[in-house]
């Protein structure tokens, strides 16, 4: 019997498409493959940590993984969820045949698509970051846990800047270990060249042993060694070999950039690389990109309770006062309390430092800002819903069945 | 044909979707912009070793005793019979032991995680002539707690060339060392001498190490 054919007009292109992602048989794939990506992808975490994992088998269209030592192309979590949700939009809600019987099905399946597309607005618009407050410090800046950007700053004779020269993070972080550019700041009398970005680095005087593998330009009596990625992406200290190249005459003026000269502490101040072109004396630093919330956050009182005879925490909890225009209130942040106002989220994430003694440590705090954060509660209620009424659709279904067939069944 | 409105709007928003960060404000261009008052001081210091957080020694003070620039202080038990030496940039603690100061042992501390386990094992085993060995190798060694965490213990023999520029091989040597590399830093405690010295001061090595402790004070 001959194949029925297939009319590939690109006028049939539409019907092609819809057919194609309506199949039930598209949905199965993406489901096994969903499998495999989640198996892979925490198996990954093992060795990789959770940010790489998550960003090379979830936050991704394709990746390769070798499977028996062959690399094999394969599917990302993002396409995987693209096609899933194109498949039950147009599926489950548009083919479908509506009827009464069928709403708690259309309702469950329309919950399902919310907790997809929360998914997709989660990771295209959240952000997140922290903020880590002594008692009696008020902010409202907060910062990335992972990426870095170059600050340039021209200093007053009293050390301090106004005004910074930012290259962001997006930027710096795309240069690899091997690459130069070059970048023309207006208002900066030279150009700052970047001689490499390594994404963990470590510098080691040349007069340490340690220092022979390094194979990075000696600056200082120093060289950038390269480490492999920490596993906890936020532990990764970042360094670069950065020259400053004055736009007249004059030699360049070279220097190694590490993440390591940012504060690790509230209290700290950044230690910034000092150089002078025309008489005037700059800044250059690797500094976390930060951004504003818009209210201040002051930590009045931080409790920090240790189990007896180790340095566990048992409990802590930060009491803080939000402060607005004409405003404050008062709130306490809890581990599993955060504070939610205007879109923030702010939880209660950790504390420091690591050797500081209750009534001399400082709270830290996880700020969220994901416009979908409760999407997946209201798409599982929605859900539930649509469960609940396919599942008393059908009892009903089935008493009325029952009843029906007592009746026609003979008198014994 | 609600297929005609419904595909658009999502593979829109699938192609907005790749040019979306995920951590925080996305933006790409070179910017300049005030810094708000919390943001305009800095620590201003006068080299890269500090600038890097080694730490600033005087040379000549006792280790034990001396102030890291900003790093806690390290305690400990130095064993019987080991005197303390002067510290350096990049030792923290130095110690030696034995009638004319044959052995040694320091504990050295890097930001970072200070090159690796693996390419530090492997350059003591090379500074004793031993083979190197495989990550999986290195990651069977023996642990022993230093600052409460499982450290990597080496005890190897061999001839000892200590580099850093001298070219002098010690004969039948033994090298005892304790690493701990996590990525917030490296801790280095290394301990060298002649064979039949370190085997007489090895319950020493124990108890140096398992005494080390940052002070609270």
């Amino acid at each position: 019997m001959a194949g029925k054919s297939i009319n590939w007009s690109p006028s049939n292109w539409p019907r092609l498409f819809y057919q194609f992602f309506t199949s039930f048989k598209v949905a199965t794939a993406v489901f096994v493959l969903m499998t495999l990506v989640t198996l892979l992808g925490t198996l990954a975490q093992v060795d990789h940590g959770l940010y790489a994992a998550k960003v090379k088998y979830f936050h991704s269209f394709f990746f390769t993984e070798k499977i028996f030592g062959i690399p094999v192309l394969l599917p990302g979590g993002l396409l995987l969820m693209i096609i899933l949700t194109i498949n039950m939009v147009l599926g489950a809600l548009v083919k479908v045949r509506k009827r009464w019987r069928g709403a708690g099905l259309l309702i469950s399946h329309f919950g399902m698509i919310m907790l997809l597309v929360g998914g997709f607005v989660t990771w295209a618009f959240a952000t997140d970051g922290y903020m880590a407050l002594y008692p009696g410090m008020s902010s409202n800046r907060v910062e990335s846990y992972r990426n870095w950007q170059l600050e340039v700053f021209p200093l007053d004779e009293n050390g301090k800047a106004k005004q910074a020269w930012i290259l962001p993070s997006d930027e710096l972080q795309s240069i690899r270990v091997d690459e130069q550019r070059s970048y023309d700041a207006d208002g900066l009398p030279f150009n700052v060249i970047v001689n490499g970005f390594t994404k963990n680095a470590t510098p080691i005087p040349v007069t340490a042993s340690a220092a022979s593998d390094a194979t990075g330009k000696e600056i200082d009596g120093f060289k950038l060694a390269p480490q492999d990625a920490s596993k906890e992406a936020e532990q990764n200290l970042p360094g670069a070999y950065v020259a400053f190249d004055p736009d007249g005459e004059g030699e360049n003026v070279e220097a190694i950039l590490w993440a390591g000269s940012y504060r690790f502490d509230p209290k700290e101040d950044p230690m910034p690389f000092q150089f002078t072109v025309d008489g005037q004396k700059y800044g250059a630093m690797l500094a976390k990109k930060s951004w504003h919330v818009p209210f201040e956050v002051r930590l009045d009182e931080f409790i920090f309770e240790r189990h007896p005879g180790v340095s566990t925490a048992r409990n802590f909890e930060s009491r803080v006062t939000r402060l607005e225009e004409e405003k404050e209130t008062s709130l306490e942040i809890k581990m599993n309390e955060p504070m939610r106002y205007v879109g923030y989220t702010f939880f209660q994430e950790s504390f420091g430092p690591p050797d500081g003694r209750p009534g001399e440590m400082f709270s830290q705090f996880a700020v969220a800002n994901n416009p979908a954060d409760q999407w997946p509660l209201w798409s599982l209620v929605v859900t539930g819903i649509g469960l609940g009424i396919h599942f008393c659709v059908m009892l009903v279904d089935f008493i009325i069945r029952s009843r029906r067939k007592t009746s026609a069944s003979p008198q014994s | 044909m609600r297929l005609s409105s419904t595909l658009p709007t999502l593979l829109l928003a699938a192609l907005m979707a790749t040019s979306c960060g995920d951590n925080g404000p996305s933006g790409s261009e070179i910017v300049t912009r005030e810094l708000p008052e919390s943001q305009q001081s800095f620590r201003l210091v006068d080299s890269s070793a500090e600038r890097f957080r080694y730490q600033k020694r005087d040379a000549a003070a006792p280790a034990a005793s001396s102030q890291a620039s900003s790093a806690p202080e390290l305690i400990y038990t130095t064993p019987e019979g080991w005197e303390e030496k002067a510290g350096s940039m990049m030792r923290d603690v130095n110690l030696s032991f034995g009638e004319n100061d044959e052995g040694e042992c320091y504990v050295a501390r890097l930001p970072g995680a200070g090159g690796g386990l693996v390419a530090n094992v492997n350059r003591w085993l090379g500074q004793m002539g031993a083979d190197s060995l495989t990550e999986e190798e290195i990651n069977a060694l023996p642990k022993k707690p230093l600052f409460g965490q499982p450290a990597t213990f080496i005890d190897v023999t061999g001839d000892f060339s200590p580099g850093m520029g001298s070219s002098e091989v010690k004969k039948n040597h033994r090298l005892l060392g304790l690493i701990l590399a996590s990525d917030a830093g490296a801790v280095f405690v290394k301990m060298t001498g002649p064979e039949k010295l370190v085997a007489e001061n090895a319950d020493g090595f124990d108890v140096f190490t398992s005494s080390l402790d940052v002070s609270l004070n």
